[in-house]
């Protein structure tokens, strides 16, 4: 790499980190928090056989695991600005985000519960607690250590996915790329930089997924 | 007026019935074992009593009410789960909440008891089954009959007023199977009024007032230990007293 080259990839670093910690993160981030609600309650809405919410829970993955994500994005954003909804992309891209999320985890939260034995519902009942109490101190914690290595590999492949909503004018790290392509032709070595920052990213996403596996892992697991 | 009472309880899953009308009397203190071969009803019978299974018929005197089995209010079920223990042959402990949470968390989570003085029991609970070393480990960390000691703290935790016990040391490796019946006995010494699903002869023989001996989904025969083994009346009663007397030989 010569001077020039590499001149271009330090100064680059900084363009790209920057949308990435201002734009990338907190998208990710907020998305990922909603998706988390969604799918706990489309989760426990079919654990629980709620009819109606049942049924409008499974429509709604139906819809989002049919269709791209890039193809929702599109409709959340210049879609919605067509008929007269206009939002501004980061709130566009945060609910498109949040409800693509939120089908998927919601799958992986509803095979978690689904694995919390019966028995434990029924010993507690037997102790006196009720449905709600059952379900917050037993079956969703439970529930949640089976979940979590999944759900963390849905939030280090979230963090890769905010890179669609460049298409949707957010401003984050792959649209920062194109601007510095735009003006300089360096394909190579951009892509590559931005590529090098996403698996920063998700490096040390995975690390604190094995941190807290591993803590987890302490409390005895779910074993037993 | 007799703790608790079951009138003519029936229970059938899909076209099958399983519980042909069950009658059984407890008087307080009473410790009653069920036997009895697999499948003949003996855990839908508890079950039932405790409203994990609903009957289609029957009655359940208890505590001086009365109520129907196929048709109790919500919140009397509650009341009536409040009174009574269960311990159950997998032990079903919280895998998330340690020995100690296991014990305190009906008394923090249902009676809103102070946390600290639901530890206090907690802790007292576990001495009595002896596991008060072990109150900071989980499920998975104990042995089967260790985790059985801890769920039969957790029954007592409320001072219930009787215990049910379906089969508890069945899943057991032989050698853990003293401890849980050693605190059992213990149980039964102090006064608890408990009925016992098992199939530990010597426990059934020694340790209780009164034997039922039940077979698909009826009652054969019931009486006190020393009837029912000394003296049994029915020829089916004593050929399952010798089945469970060989197998016990093998062993
Ligand atoms: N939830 C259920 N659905 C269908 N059949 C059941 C259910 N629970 C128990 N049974 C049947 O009821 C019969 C009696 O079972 P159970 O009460 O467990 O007997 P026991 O405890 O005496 O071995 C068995 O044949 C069993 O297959
Ligand atoms: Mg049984």
């Amino acid at each position: 790499m010569n001077q020039e080259m590499w001149d271009l990839f330090i100064e680059s670093f900084w363009k790209l980190i920057i949308p990435g910690l201002k734009m990338t993160i907190p998208l990710t981030v907020t998305a990922f928090f909603f998706a988390m609600i969604i799918a706990v309650l489309v989760a426990m809405v079919q654990y629980a056989n709620v009819p109606v919410l049942k049924q409008i829970s499974r429509f709604y993955i139906w819809i989002i695991r049919g269709t791209p994500l890039l193809v929702q994005l599109l409709i959340g954003f210049y879609g919605l600005n067509n008929i007269g909804i206009h939002i501004n992309a980061f709130p566009a891209a945060v609910l498109i985000f949040s409800l693509n999320e939120g089908a998927y985890c919601a799958e992986t939260m509803r095979a978690a519960l689904e694995a919390v034995p019966s028995g434990q519902m029924e010993a507690g009942y037997c102790v006196g607690m009720n449905y709600a109490q059952i379900m917050w101190h037993i079956v969703l914690p439970q529930a949640f250590r089976t979940a979590f290595p999944p759900l963390s590999n849905s939030l280090i492949g979230m963090v890769k996915d905010t890179s669609l909503a460049a298409n949707i004018t957010y401003a984050e790290m792959l649209y920062a790329a194109q601007r510095i392509v735009g003006r300089t032709y360096k394909f190579m070595l951009i892509y590559c930089e931005v590529a090098l920052i996403y698996l920063m990213f998700s490096t040390v996403l995975t690390w604190v997924q094995r941190y807290g596996e591993k803590r987890l892992n302490a409390y005895g697991g779910n074993k037993g | 007026m007799s703790m608790l009472e079951i009138r003519n309880i029936h229970k059938a899953f899909d076209q099958n019935e399983i519980l042909k009308g069950v009658s059984i009397t407890v008087e307080k203190g009473d410790v009653v074992a069920i036997l009895g071969p697999s499948g003949s009803g003996k855990t839908t019978l508890l079950r039932c009593i405790n409203y994990l299974e609903k009957a289609d018929q029957g009655e359940l005197i208890f505590d001086g009410r009365s109520y129907d089995l196929a048709n109790t209010p919500k919140k009397d079920i509650a009341a009536i789960r409040m009174k009574t223990g269960f311990v159950f042959q997998n032990y079903n402990l919280f895998k998330n909440k340690t020995a100690l949470e296991n014990v305190t968390i009906g008394l923090t989570s249902v009676r809103k008891i102070p946390a600290s003085e639901a530890k206090k029991i907690g802790l007292k609970m576990l001495e009595r089954v002896g596991m008060l070393a072990r109150a900071d480990h989980f499920p998975a960390q104990l042995s089967g009959g260790q985790q059985q000691r801890v769920a039969i703290a957790r029954a007592l935790a409320y001072d219930p007023e009787i215990i049910y016990f379906d089969e508890p040391t069945s899943a057991l490796d032989p050698e853990l199977i003293g401890e849980v019946l050693g605190v059992m006995r213990a149980l039964a010494e102090e006064g608890m009024t408990m009925i016992v699903v098992t199939h530990e002869m010597d426990f059934a023989r020694n340790v209780s007032s009164h034997v039922i001996f039940m077979e698909d989904g009826v009652i054969v025969e019931e009486g006190t230990s020393k009837e029912i083994f000394e003296n049994p009346k029915k020829e089916r009663t004593r050929e399952f007293l010798r089945l469970e007397e060989n197998r016990r030989n093998v062993q």
